[in-house]
C-alpha cells in the first residue's frame, strides 16, 4: 500500500456536493432506515450551503441518489415554484447536472416539502420529505432518551391519550399535519408536517419514500407496500381534510388538497395545492394536449 | 448569473452510486434481482464501507480493499458489515450483531454470495413486497433460514445482501422467509 494509492487527485468541488465519505454515511444509515420501516436511525448530517431546517435533511438524501440521469422536481407546499423549492432544485441542477422538472409523471427523484403530489407515483420514483421534527413522542415527552426507550418498547399509549384529550376537548382530532401514524404495525413515525389528506397515500403505496431530518439529524423510511396506519379509535374513523368538495378558482379542478386564500370581506377562495396538477388542468382546458396521471383521490374520495 | 458547469463525476463515484442504486431497490423490494456494475463485493465494499466502519471478512482477498477504505478489521461479533462469502455452516449468523431494541442501526449488514434463480423455493412477504413473491437461492446451508428466523426479533436484526457474479438480491430483516 502506497501513499498515492491512498490519496485521489484533487477536485474543486465532489460532484453532488457532498464528499465521498459523507454519501457512505447516508448510504449505511439508509439501509438500515428501509430495513426497519418507520424507525429513526441517527445519523450525522453534514453542512450544505443552506441553513439547517430549509431542507437539508432532504437535500443530502437528494444529493446522495442523484445522478445525471436522474430528473429531479422539489416540490414545497405543493408548490414547484416557491423560493425554497426552486433553490433547491437550481442546486441539485448545479451540482449534478441533473435535469429537472415540474412534472410529477417525469421525475424520478421528488423532493418535498410537506406534500405527496396528487398523482399516483410509480414503482421506479423516490419521494423524499423534508422533515423538522422527526420525533412523534416529543410532544407527550421531550426527553428525547425516553422517547428512545418508549419506541423500543413499542411503549405507544400516550399517543392514544393525546388524540383522546383532543377528542374530549375539541370533540375531533385536531392534529392537522404530522399526523402520527404506525408503520409496519411497529414503529410510530410522524410523516412529516404533511396534511392528513397525504397520509392515506403512504399506505401500501407503491414508491418508497424517505424522510430525512437534516436539523435533527434522523433519518426513516417507508419502503414500498408497507404499512402505513393513522392512529385512530376504533369508533372514531380516521378523517381527512374536507376537501373533496372544493373547486379551484383558477384551474376548475375539483376534489383535490386546497389553499384557502382569505378575500376582503371574509370569505375564502381555494387553489389547489399540488401547482403543477392546477397547471396540467389550465393547459387542458386551453386545448394543450397533457397528460395527467392517475390520482389518488378520485371525486375527493381516496381509492381504496 | 453565469451557470457553471456541474462537476466532474469521479469512476469511484459512478460505480458507487450505480451500485447503492441497485442495493437501495433490491432492499426495498425484496427478491427482486438487480444489477451491480460489476461482479463481486468491490462495488459494494466502495460504496458503504469507510474509515467510520468494523469489517469482517471470511474471504481473506477482499480484506487488502477493506484495508485501503480504512476500515477496522473486526471479529464477526462486533462487526457493522461482514463479508462471509460462502456459507458453509449456518450457526455463523449466531454471532452476528443484531443491535437492540434501542439502537436497531447497530444490526449487521451481512453480505455473501450464493446462486440466484436456483435451489431452495422462498416465499417472501413483509414491507417492499406486495403480498407475497418467490425467490430462488441454491448454495446455503441446509437450516439457514430456519436460524436466521430464530435468532432474529424485530426489530432487531440483520440484512442480507445475496450475491450472485454482478447480480444481487437483498433480505432486510422485516422480510419474513417461509421455506417451500
Amino acid at each position: 500500500m502506497s501513499l498515492s494509492e491512498l490519496t485521489k487527485p484533487w477536485e474543486a468541488m465532489s460532484y453532488g456536493f457532498l464528499d465521498a465519505s459523507a454519501k457512505r454515511e447516508l448510504r449505511r444509515k439508509m439501509i438500515k432506515a428501509v430495513a426497519v420501516p418507520g424507525c429513526q436511525m441517527p445519523y450525522a448530517s453534514r453542512e450544505v450551503p443552506m441553513a439547517r431546517g430549509w431542507g437539508t435533511g432532504g437535500l443530502q438524501v437528494s444529493l446522495t441518489l442523484v445522478n445525471p440521469e436522474t430528473t429531479v422536481k422539489v416540490i414545497d407546499q405543493g408548490a414547484d415554484d416557491s423560493v425554497n423549492a426552486a433553490s433547491i432544485r437550481r442546486f441539485i441542477a448545479r451540482v449534478a447536472g441533473a435535469p429537472v422538472t415540474m412534472d410529477t409523471l417525469q421525475a424520478d427523484l421528488i423532493q418535498s416539502r410537506h406534500r405527496i403530489p396528487e398523482e399516483i407515483l410509480s414503482e421506479d420514483q423516490i419521494l423524499v420529505l423534508q422533515v423538522p421534527n422527526p420525533e412523534p413522542l416529543r410532544p407527550v415527552q421531550p426527553n428525547m432518551s425516553i422517547a428512545r426507550q418508549m419506541h423500543a418498547d413499542a411503549d405507544y399509549g400516550r399517543m392514544w391519550l393525546q388524540l383522546y384529550e383532543q377528542i374530549v376537548r375539541s370533540g375531533r382530532v385536531m392534529q392537522g399535519a404530522s399526523y402520527p401514524s404506525l408503520v409496519h404495525g411497529r414503529h410510530i413515525m410522524t410523516p412529516s408536517p404533511i396534511p392528513r389528506w397525504d397520509v392515506p397515500k403512504l399506505h401500501m403505496a407503491k414508491h418508497l419514500t424517505i424522510l430525512s431530518a437534516g436539523r435533527e439529524k434522523r433519518i426513516y423510511a417507508v419502503p414500498p407496500y408497507t404499512r402505513v396506519e393513522p392512529l385512530v379509535f376504533s369508533d372514531v374513523p380516521y378523517r381527512v381534510e374536507d376537501h373533496g368538495g372544493l373547486t379551484c378558482h383558477r384551474s376548475g379542478t375539483k376534489g383535490f388538497f386546497m389553499n384557502e386564500i382569505p378575500q376582503d370581506g371574509g370569505t375564502s377562495t381555494y387553489e389547489v395545492s399540488d401547482s403543477e396538477w392546477g397547471v396540467k388542468a389550465i393547459r387542458q382546458r386551453d386545448g394543450e394536449g397533457v397528460i395527467k396521471g392517475e390520482t389518488w383521490y378520485k371525486n375527493g374520495e381516496m381509492a381504496q | 448569473m453565469s451557470q457553471s458547469a456541474p462537476p466532474l463525476r469521479s469512476a469511484e463515484e459512478i460505480e458507487a452510486n450505480a451500485s447503492f442504486d441497485a442495493l437501495l431497490w433490491a432492499l426495498s423490494r425484496p427478491g427482486q434481482i438487480r444489477h451491480l456494475p460489476k461482479p463481486g463485493e468491490a462495488a459494494l465494499i466502495d460504496a458503504l464501507i469507510d474509515r467510520e466502519c468494523r469489517v469482517y471478512s471470511a474471504d481473506p482477498l477482499l480484506i487488502p480493499q477493506v484495508m485501503r477504505s480504512g476500515a477496522e478489521i473486526a471479529d464477526m461479533a462486533s462487526a457493522d458489515h461482514v463479508f462471509l462469502a460462502t456459507v458453509q455452516d449456518s450457526e455463523v449468523l449466531k454471532s452476528l450483531q443484531l443491535g437492540s431494541d434501542l439502537y436497531p442501526d447497530e444490526g449487521a449488514t451481512v453480505i455473501l454470495r450464493c446462486k440466484l434463480g436456483a435451489g431452495a423455493h422462498l416465499r417472501l412477504s413483509g414491507p417492499g413486497v406486495n403480498g407475497t413473491c418467490d425467490l430462488q437461492v441454491a448454495g446455503l446451508p441446509d437450516g439457514f433460514w430456519q436460524t436466521r428466523a430464530q435468532v432474529m426479533r424485530y426489530p432487531t436484526g440483520f440484512e442480507l445482501i445475496l450475491l450472485d457474479g454482478d447480480r444481487l438480491a437483498a433480505l432486510p430483516r422485516s422480510t419474513i422467509v417461509e421455506v417451500l
